[in-house]
């Protein structure tokens, strides 16, 4: 009983996305009379989001209830170790990744038959999805890695796709299925690699084997570990797109139905980044790996510098807001990585990331779902100009995305500003001035084109004669911003608890 | 009433903010009631000012009205809140400012709801930086201060075109210099990089000194080491430099104030510069003594060219509210030329120019919204003759002009003698003379440009007889602030009782790193 | 290493049976001065090849095929679960039992939404 308890919000989630499937299937086509359709669940799209955020809020209810109950105090737990390692890091992860879900699933309620996208397999997609990020979390073994890796993956694939007949969602889908294929490839040859070197695929096996390099009697290559490493890393950079394998970012946003982009941007993301963290940590946590001299800190420390500045520096230039929120994710997936090079010294960096996750979920979602607010059927909101003067159409719609601009620009009172803060504290206690001043002066440059959205907010008025972006009205979407409102300001002002949620699980990373 | 007694500290920086969240509740269709509850938040604040002014124990010093209130305990964050004598005089300040600020907006009629909403918040993080005893909680409230001005200047402010001219004209049309949104973002880019600056010596400061406490008495205690004081004072410098409008970082500033509307111009050059050079000395020059004392000749010697620089700019300068914002620059000069100077004089001074400038300024940039409200322009050759149409507005003109060039009898003469008696103490001779000059350079332009608006001919005489003195409630913003300048002109020791008390005790701190370090150079 | 001698042995029988045939077909076949057309088309079991053999499929050859690897992967998966399934104990048989329904329910899934459908 205690073992179901344990695993009860991957439970809930993973039966919750085949119910929901069972239930698209069988529901009756709710269309006008009239119009032959072959598919059940056609025009259903606000029950199945409901019903998919609803399942999603339980997964992180009881990721909360879990850790509460304390995974420590579960032996059965250990019964499926490696495979699933329960620990407060999982479940910290799963209650992020299951909130990025419940928003996700939220704005396509709203979009979804907004923009003519009945789709409604979206929803079980969006399920089974989350289940294969949320075990990516747990993974502590290289083939629940890989299988969740691509469960995840294989679910936003066709999400992108979902825009049937336009060529740029075709686009998007099949340059993210064809990069994130190879990337996937060049991981698991790391993975195989690194099986074959040290003869295990439980991370903690493979962290012993590691340790004992150079040791009598060890008979595990130093170069086939740092060529694994290298493999695996280039693979887990391409799915939290950090520079330069950020390519595919823009496009696969600017394709992708916003939901879809937005789950992308936050789940997908914040999945990888535990992953990494667990990798780096368990499986290469030697101290000679995991040293400013050698090893993976250096690298993944010019992957951060390049992350920041290559995206802030082209955000600036963007005309579509969206590809620019895309340009923004991949700034941000380089302060995370700012927090993850510190995590070789310090523990909490580990929790810093994790924070640092949460509340980049919630302000990315949160602006992703402003921007459908700010446009409607065949008038969607893609480029500045859209949004000139929506301050004035839609005051709600306005405030809601500005509060989400300053928290992503990491500006007080809001979940960024303590999220950054947690990240750039533990890389100067770590002795990271450089990392955590260039950190500060991207945030700074990030903070103009945060603001640029705002002055079309607020200060432009819309050319005479343009087409206007109308705005649109979603009990949905307003939800999802309500929700993710509240998370950005309980965050951003009383973080003191979720701060502590966040350090209880840095301790059960390593 | 005991439990306003014991957190009148909470009140007075409440009181701005609750007004804002009130507003929020009341029909944007009706101005009046946005008006009156703004004034009521923000009389709450300032009678709660004068309170505290009043109860403040001289003859005990200290920090005095402790209040605490837990935020984030496990990294020793907390919302601590008290009084020092140099935060009464600037509470006081900032209590004024913001009533006659309010007042000086009775008029507008853009979204009036949003704009006082952010006024009141900006406000409520002015004077929480003032009272508060936590280091993080002093930055948070800096920032809530800083960023609302964004909006404020990006959606009131006006749209005076600066003439594009001279080899650089390309990139004064490029940017449009002067509009309303290249300010707006100028200021706001700076600013933030300026608390990037902080943020990291506030984090490395917690660091050294344990990291358990943001406490800014138990990290005054803690002794950092010199290599750290050295690095990070001038990090610290540059930092709150950049909202004090220290050379060459005081670029967004003329911009800035140019562009923002009236009561927004009075805040931010009454107190928002203030808020800088506030935290120089309480963050900067308190907490890293030893750093303090070593940049002390720089930081005085761009204060020097604060001064002059900001006075000659001043001097050329066509637009009126240009004229004005320079000399901000200029006169913040001299609060870190007081500051840099490390003497009981020097200090004092600062502090009291910090008052004095606060109140005039404030009453120049009400003055020039009244001539720009009724002229509809800020050009100055254009104007002249006005002081028939309008002669209080010109006496009132004239009064903050006298103050501001270091007339005996006003408050800016008693603020700009302390400073430089304390640059003639200090080893720094030439400070003074520099100081000097500028005060000399300052009465040319001010009076130049006081005789062409009011005085004389204007090319537009003719044009100008539809032009109305002061009414009904602007009236309250130049009165109050006028009586101002002449009381604490004439009886300096109404303020400056209170700063010398905190002088006295926090000098030493610094002075004595100052007297250690000169032994070891020698 | 040792013990994967016979893997590379057979590795190498299984290539050279091809190479081989398709060699020793170059090697003896019998060449005619004139090829006539009929003998230079492609042998499709005495059928007229018709059009290109560079043509779209219907994607409906897809969710079948689709359906097929699904449940081809599966018998994959049981065989060795039946070899072991006495040693597992019926826990193992529990936990099939589980692995199959998701299997079915993805199928009946397929079903419904129509990828069975053949118009």
């Amino acid at each position: 009983m205690n073992l179901l308890f344990g695993l009860s919000p991957f439970l809930a989630v993973g039966v919750g996305a085949l119910l929901l499937m069972l239930a698209e299937a069988f529901g009756k086509p709710n269309v006008a009379p009239g119009v032959e359709t072959t598919d059940a669940g056609a025009g259903r799209a606000g029950e199945l989001a409901l019903g998919a955020a609803v399942i999603l809020v339980i997964g992180a209810v009881l990721s909360v209830a879990v850790w509460v109950a304390g995974p420590e105090s579960l032996p059965e737990l250990t019964q499926v170790a490696p495979h699933l390692v329960i620990d407060k890091f999982t479940l910290f992860f799963s209650f992020t990744l299951c909130v990025g879900g419940a928003l996700a699933a939220l704005l396509a309620g709203g979009y979804l038959p907004e923009h003519g996208i009945d789709r409604s397999e979206f929803f079980p997609l969006l399920l089974l999805s989350t289940v294969g990020a949320m075990a990516l979390s747990a993974a502590g073994d290289l083939l629940t890695l890989f299988v969740a890796l691509e469960t995840m993956s294989l679910g936003v694939y066709s999400l992108i796709g979902l825009r049937r007949g336009s060529p740029r969602a075709a686009e998007a889908a099949l340059k993210y299925f064809l990069l994130g294929s190879f990337a996937a490839a060049i991981m698991l040859f790391g993975l195989a690699l690194l099986y074959g070197a040290t003869g295990h695929t439980d991370l903690a096996g493979i962290g012993a084997a590691v340790r004992s390099i150079g040791s009598p009697g060890s008979t595990v290559s130093a170069g086939k570990i740092l060529i694994s490493l290298v493999l695996v890393l280039v693979g887990l950079a391409f799915k939290v797109s950090a520079v330069p394998f950020h390519q595919w970012t823009p496009d696969a946003y600017e394709g992708a139905p916003t939901p879809a982009a937005t789950y992308m941007a936050v789940a997908v993301k914040s999945a990888a980044f535990a992953v990494l963290l667990r990798v780096l940590l368990v499986g290469f946590g030697d101290e000679r790996l995991a040293s400013w001299g050698a090893g993976w800190p250096p690298a993944l420390a010019v992957l951060a510098v390049l992350s920041m500045t290559v995206a802030n520096l082209v955000a600036g230039r963007q005309e579509s807001v969206k590809r620019m929120l895309a340009y923004s994710s991949i700034a941000h997936a380089g302060y995370a990585l700012v927090g993850v090079v510190a995590a070789m010294r310090s523990p909490e960096a580990v929790s810093a990331v994790a924070f640092y996750l949460l509340a980049y979920t919630v302000s990315t979602a949160g602006a992703f779902g402003a921007l459908i607010l700010c446009g409607s059927r065949g008038a969607e909101a893609v480029s500045y100009e859209d949004l000139a003067g929506v301050g004035k159409r839609h005051p709600a719609a306005a405030l809601a995305f500005s509060l989400f601009l300053f928290s992503l620009a990491g500006l007080p009172p809001t979940a960024g500003f303590f999220g950054k803060l947690y990240v750039f504290r533990t890389a100067i206690d770590s002795g990271l001035y450089t990392l955590a001043i260039l950190g500060l002066v991207n945030s700074v440059i990030g903070a103009y084109y945060y603001l640029r959205v705002m002055v079309y907010l607020y200060m432009r008025e819309p050319a005479p004669g343009a087409p206007r972006a109308v705005t649109m009205r979603s009990g949905f979407v307003a939800t999802a911003l309500v929700a993710a409102a509240i998370f950005v300001l309980l965050l951003g002002m009383a973080p003191g608890f979720t701060l502590d949620m966040a350090s209880g699980a840095a301790l059960t990373a390593r | 009433m005991p439990f306003l007694e014991s957190h009148l500290l909470g009140v007075i920086v409440a009181a701005p903010f609750l007004a804002a969240l009130a507003l929020l509740f009341v029909s944007p269709t009706r101005p009046g009631a946005i008006r009156a509850i703004s004034l009521v938040g923000a009389l709450v604040s300032l009678a709660g000012s004068v309170h505290v002014a009043l109860g403040y124990d001289l003859a005990r010093g200290g920090l005095q009205r402790a209040e605490r209130y837990p935020l984030v305990p496990s990294l020793g964050i907390d919302l601590s809140l008290a009084v020092d004598g140099w935060s009464v005089s600037l509470l006081l300040l900032t209590g004024v400012i913001i009533v006659t600020g309010v007042l000086a907006s009775w008029t507008l009629t853009d979204r009036p709801r949003d704009f006082f909403v952010l006024l009141l918040v900006l406000v409520a993080g002015v004077f929480g930086v003032f009272v508060c005893q936590d280091l993080f909680v002093f930055f948070l409230f800096y920032e809530i201060a800083v960023l609302p001005m964004y909006l404020l200047i990006g959606i009131w402010g006006s749209r005076g075109k600066v003439p594009a001219a001279g080899p650089f004209a390309f990139v004064w049309r490029r940017f449009d210099v002067g509009g309303r949104e290249y300010a707006a973002m100028k200021l706001t880019l700076m600013l933030l990089v300026g608390s990037a600056a902080i943020l990291v010596v506030i984090l490395a400061l917690y660091s050294a000194a344990g990291g358990s406490t943001f406490d800014l008495q138990a990290l005054a205690r803690a002794r950092f080491p010199r290599e750290l004081q050295l690095w990070a004072f001038p990090l610290l410098w540059l930092g709150f430099g950049s909202l004090a409008g220290v050379f060459p970082f005081h670029t967004w500033s003329p911009d800035g104030h140019a562009a923002a509307p009236t009561a927004v111009s009075m805040l931010h050059a009454g107190v928002l510069m203030k808020l800088g050079a506030f935290g120089v000395i309480r963050v900067g020059m308190l907490l890293l003594p030893e750093g303090a004392s070593y940049w002390a000749p720089t930081v005085g010697g761009v204060a020097v060219i604060n001064v002059l620089y900001g006075a000659i700019c001043a001097l050329t300068q066509r637009d009126l509210k240009y004229v004005i914002a320079y000399s901000s620059v200029s006169h913040m000069g001299v609060v870190m030329l007081g500051a840099a100077t490390l003497t009981v004089d020097g200090w004092n001074g600062a502090i009291y120019q910090m008052f004095a400038h606060g109140m005039m300024t404030g009453l120049f940039f009400a003055l020039v919204g009244l001539v720009y409200d009724r002229a509809h322009t800020r050009w100055v050759p254009s104007m002249g003759g006005f002081a028939r149409q309008m002669p209080w507005v010109a006496s009132f003109f004239v009064l903050a002009g006298l103050s501001s060039l270091g007339l005996p009898g006003l408050a800016g003469f008693v603020a700009e003698f302390l400073v430089f008696l304390g640059a003639w103490q200090s080893q720094h001779y030439v400070w003074a003379l520099a100081g000097v000059l500028g005060a000399w350079v300052t009465a040319v332009y001010v009076l130049r440009v006081g005789r062409d608006i009011f005085f004389g001919e204007g090319p537009r005489s003719d044009e100008i007889h539809h032009l109305t003195d002061a009414r009904r409630s602007e009236w309250g913003a130049l009165w109050v602030l006028g009586a101002c300048l002449v009381v604490f002109g004439s009886y300096p020791r109404l303020i400056l009782d209170f700063i010398h008390v905190a002088t006295l005790e926090y000098l030493p701190r610094a002075a004595g790193a100052a007297s250690a370090l000169l032994e070891a150079s020698r | 290493m040792q013990s994967w001698i016979p893997v590379l042995v057979y590795l190498a029988i299984a290539s050279s049976v091809g190479v081989v045939m398709l060699g020793a077909a170059r090697v003896l076949r019998v060449r005619a001065r004139h090829v006539p057309p009929t003998r230079a088309a492609t042998y499709e079991c005495g059928e007229e090849p018709a059009g290109k053999a560079w043509i779209r499929f219907h994607p409906r050859y897809y969710l079948v095929a689709l359906v097929f690897v699904l449940f081809d992967v599966e018998t994959v998966f049981l065989a060795p679960w039946a070899l072991a399934t006495r040693a597992l104990g019926g826990y193992a048989v529990v936990e099939m039992v589980v692995f199959v329904a998701v299997l079915l329910l993805g199928w009946v899934y397929a079903w419904r939404k129509g990828a069975l459908r053949w118009q």
